[in-house]
Parts: C-alpha cells; sequence; structure tokens
C-alpha cells in the first residue's frame, strides 16, 4: 500500500507536462502524424509506376535504372512503416525507419535546390520537373522536419496510448 | 498474430485438444516469464516476412501493370528519324539557313503547360522553323498517362506519327493542342481522327491514317521517347532546349525574348 502511496505522490510532484500519460499522448500523437502522412504518401503512389519512377529519376542522384527501382518499391516502404506506425507496433524500428526516410527526403531535397535543379518533390505522387518559379523547396523541407521529429521523438520513446506493443507486449 | 498461429492449429480431437492445451499452456508459461506477453520473435518474424512480400510483392506487380500500359502497336520510325528515342525533326522539306540553332521541345499531348507554352509561343517558333532560322525537333513523351490513368498521351502521340506519315504532323500537332481536352478526360478516337481530317488528311490517306493509327504503329517509337528523354533529364513539360540548353520559359515567355534567345544562338 505504501509503494502506491509513492508513486501517487511521485506521480504528483512531476509537472503535469512530463508525466508518463502525457508523454504517452504526445507518443500516439505522434505515431498518427507520421503514420498517416507516410501510408498517405505511399498510397498515392500505388498504381502509377512510371510516375513514381520518375519522381526519383527527377532527383538526379542514382543511376537512371536504380533510381526506377527505388521509385517501385518506395510506395510500399512507405506504407508498411506507415501501418506499423498506426498500430503502434514495433513502434521503435518502425520510426526510425520513418525517421530516415524523412531524412533521406530532406537530403535528396535540399540536393536538389542546391543544384539548381527544379522539380516536385513528388512527395504525394506528382513529382519530376516544373518551372523554377513553382518549386517549394523550403515548405518541403520544413514539412518533411516535423515528420522526422515526430519518429525521432518515437525512437526516443516509442512508448505511447492505444498501442499494439503494450497489448501484446506490455510495453 | 501469435494469437492466429495458435488458432491456425486447433485440432479437432478431444484427445488432441488435451495436448495442444498443455502445450499451449507450456508456451504461455514461457512467453510470461520472457516478457510477459505474446512472443516478440514469432511477432517480429511475421511482420517481417509480411513486409517483405508486401514491398517485393508491390514491386513486381507495379513492373508488370507498367508493362501492360506500354505494349501493343508496332515498332516503326517516322520518317527522319534514324533511332529508336530520338526526338522527330519537324519542317523536314525546309533547309535550315546556315548557323540555325536546334530548339528541342519536349511535350505530352495531355500536358496543360504545354497547351499554355504552345498557345503563347507555338506560332513564332513555327514561324522561325519555317524560315529555317531554327531547326526545330520534337521529343513527343507519354509520361502523362501513367499520372491520368489512361493511355491518351499514347494514342495521340501515335497519330500525330501517322499524320507525319502524310507530311502533316505539325499540323495535327498544332490541331491537338488547341483542342486539348481538360486534364484527366483524354481525346476520343473521332476526336483524334477529326484531328487528322483538320490537319489536312483526306480521301485514301485518312484511310491510310486510320490503319497507322487502330495499328499503333508508333507506339513503340513514342515509348521509346519517353524512356530515353527521361535519361536525357528530361521529366516534365514542357522543356525546351536551345542547342543543348534548357531554357527556362519565365526568361523567355513572350514571342520577343524566344526570338532574341534564338537569334542569340545563332551562329
Amino acid at each position: 500500500m505504501s509503494v502506491t502511496v509513492d508513486e501517487v505522490d511521485a506521480e504528483a510532484a512531476v509537472p503535469w507536462y512530463r508525466r508518463g500519460r502525457t508523454l504517452d499522448v504526445v507518443g500516439l500523437l505522434a505515431r498518427l502524424l507520421l503514420g498517416v502522412v507516410l501510408v498517405w504518401a505511399g498510397a498515392a503512389k500505388v498504381g502509377h509506376p512510371l510516375t513514381s519512377q520518375r519522381a526519383v529519376q527527377a532527383y538526379q542522384i542514382f543511376p537512371f535504372e536504380l533510381a526506377g527501382w527505388i521509385g517501385l518499391a518506395l510506395p510500399f516502404l512507405e506504407i508498411v512503416v506507415g501501418v506499423l506506425l498506426l498500430l503502434g507496433l514495433f513502434t521503435r524500428p518502425a520510426a526510425v525507419v520513418g525517421a530516415l526516410l524523412m531524412l533521406a527526403f530532406i537530403a535528396g531535397i535540399a540536393q536538389a535546390w542546391a543544384r539548381g535543379l527544379s522539380i516536385d518533390c513528388g512527395c504525394f505522387g506528382g513529382g519530376g520537373e516544373i518551372a523554377p518559379s513553382a518549386t517549394r523547396y523550403p515548405e518541403e523541407i520544413a514539412r518533411d522536419t516535423g515528420f522526422a521529429l515526430a519518429g525521432g521523438w518515437l525512437a526516443w520513446r516509442p512508448r505511447s496510448l492505444a498501442s499494439l506493443d503494450r497489448i501484446l507486449f506490455g510495453h | 498474430m501469435a494469437k492466429n498461429s495458435t488458432k491456425g492449429r486447433a485440432p479437432a480431437g478431444t484427445k488432441g485438444r488435451t495436448a495442444a492445451n498443455a502445450r499451449q499452456a507450456k508456451i504461455q508459461a514461457a512467453q510470461r516469464s520472457s516478457s510477459g506477453g505474446a512472443n516478440k520473435i514469432v511477432v517480429a518474424t511475421v511482420v517481417v516476412v509480411v513486409a517483405i512480400v508486401a514491398v517485393v510483392g508491390g514491386v513486381i506487380w507495379m513492373e508488370t501493370s507498367k508493362k501492360d500500359a506500354i505494349t501493343g502497336g508496332g515498332n516503326a520510325l517516322p520518317a527522319g528519324v534514324s533511332a529508336l528515342g530520338d526526338g522527330y525533326p519537324a519542317y523536314q522539306d525546309v533547309t535550315p539557313v546556315d548557323g540555325a540553332p536546334t530548339l528541342e521541345i519536349y511535350e505530352d499531348f495531355q500536358c496543360p503547360a504545354c497547351k499554355s507554352y504552345e498557345d503563347q509561343l507555338g506560332s513564332t517558333v513555327e514561324d522561325l522553323a519555317e524560315q529555317g532560322k531554327v531547326r526545330l525537333v520534337y521529343h513527343v513523351k507519354n509520361f502523362l498517362d501513367d499520372n491520368l490513368g489512361n493511355t491518351w498521351s499514347t494514342q495521340a502521340g501515335n497519330a500525330a506519327f501517322c499524320a507525319a506519315d502524310a507530311g502533316k504532323f505539325q499540323a495535327f500537332h498544332d490541331q491537338a493542342y488547341a483542342n486539348q481536352p481538360t486534364e484527366g478526360d483524354g481525346f476520343t478516337d473521332d476526336q483524334l481522327a477529326g484531328f487528322a481530317e483538320a490537319a489536312g488528311i483526306t480521301g485514301s490517306a485518312l484511310d491510310t491514317w486510320q490503319e497507322c493509327y487502330d495499328a499503333g504503329k508508333y507506339v513503340d517509337y513514342v515509348n521509346s521517347v519517353e524512356e530515353s528523354s527521361a535519361k536525357d533529364g528530361v521529366t516534365g513539360t514542357p522543356t525546351l532546349r536551345l542547342n543543348g540548353e534548357t531554357l527556362d520559359l519565365g526568361q523567355v515567355g513572350t514571342p520577343e525574348q524566344l526570338t532574341a534567345a534564338i537569334e542569340d544562338a545563332t551562329a
């Protein structure tokens, strides 16, 4: 009994924003944000194989053929990672992969910007060359940075509300 | 997921059930002692296998559906084109003046920005080409088919080169852009035949055009131009390259600016 009282006292001593419950809610929001974005981004590319290939090829990073294969695989990788995050299943590894994907996207967009390419990021379908005045590199980088931070949070503290990790593995 | 696998093994007989129960109890005891829930390694294995199947299966499916979209038809080369993937030189009956620069135009018949370009600058470029002041080369792309979920870029491209057989590429091209449907709606077979007629293809020549169109004589050629132009770094349309230099359409957006750029590039 005294243990419980101590726990309550300890919980009352920390400010609300550092309590486990609050942090679990943050975790849930981070999962939903990154999960929804990844599933959405992946689903938008499914059924558009050539467009997805051209979007990757437009970055002019990888050899043409390799970029084509990446373009075919990326949508499904995004969906798999996104679904795991939505389910809260293996949250930490999924979040690490999700954050790395976002960092890769940021690097790709930044190098396109730096090299003077004018492309659409192709993040949610579409992609390819566009008019120089139509590029939106800063917005795209800022947005992906937000998503990377959500992934970073979950990699650091994967605990969250309503996760399969908690139901199946008790954490 | 661990639940599913035990359900799948549930035997019918009572004897079997007892044995299974005992086994189940042991498994559960082992799990409780290790992680207090489902067996993490089993679940992880299932997830990894499902993930790999999803990605690999998805890639194979996408690659297959891509091939379905672009095959069918002949692999003929339009007159004046020496290899698959090369652009189509327009105004082949015009002798260019000495030092005339080459203007390469990368277009997709379903691209609204290409229509804007054609509306604003198309006639300027064609006048210069007619006077031999610029060598005009068209790269007819079809990547919007995949984006829009139809095949009308390829079909309009094929139709344009069928018109080229009758010496009417440019007229057909201009008709198609002047009457471009709203993005996504696509052309119709009748519409494309109408463009051929409006381009001045009549009588038996129109029958020949129709046969060429129906056979998809230039489908492979259009696909090859899409692929080779993308390899050359052209993944958007319209793209204009003057003597190999990509033009910023913001800088040459008026007939005067484009004419000046072409004159500057003349040797």
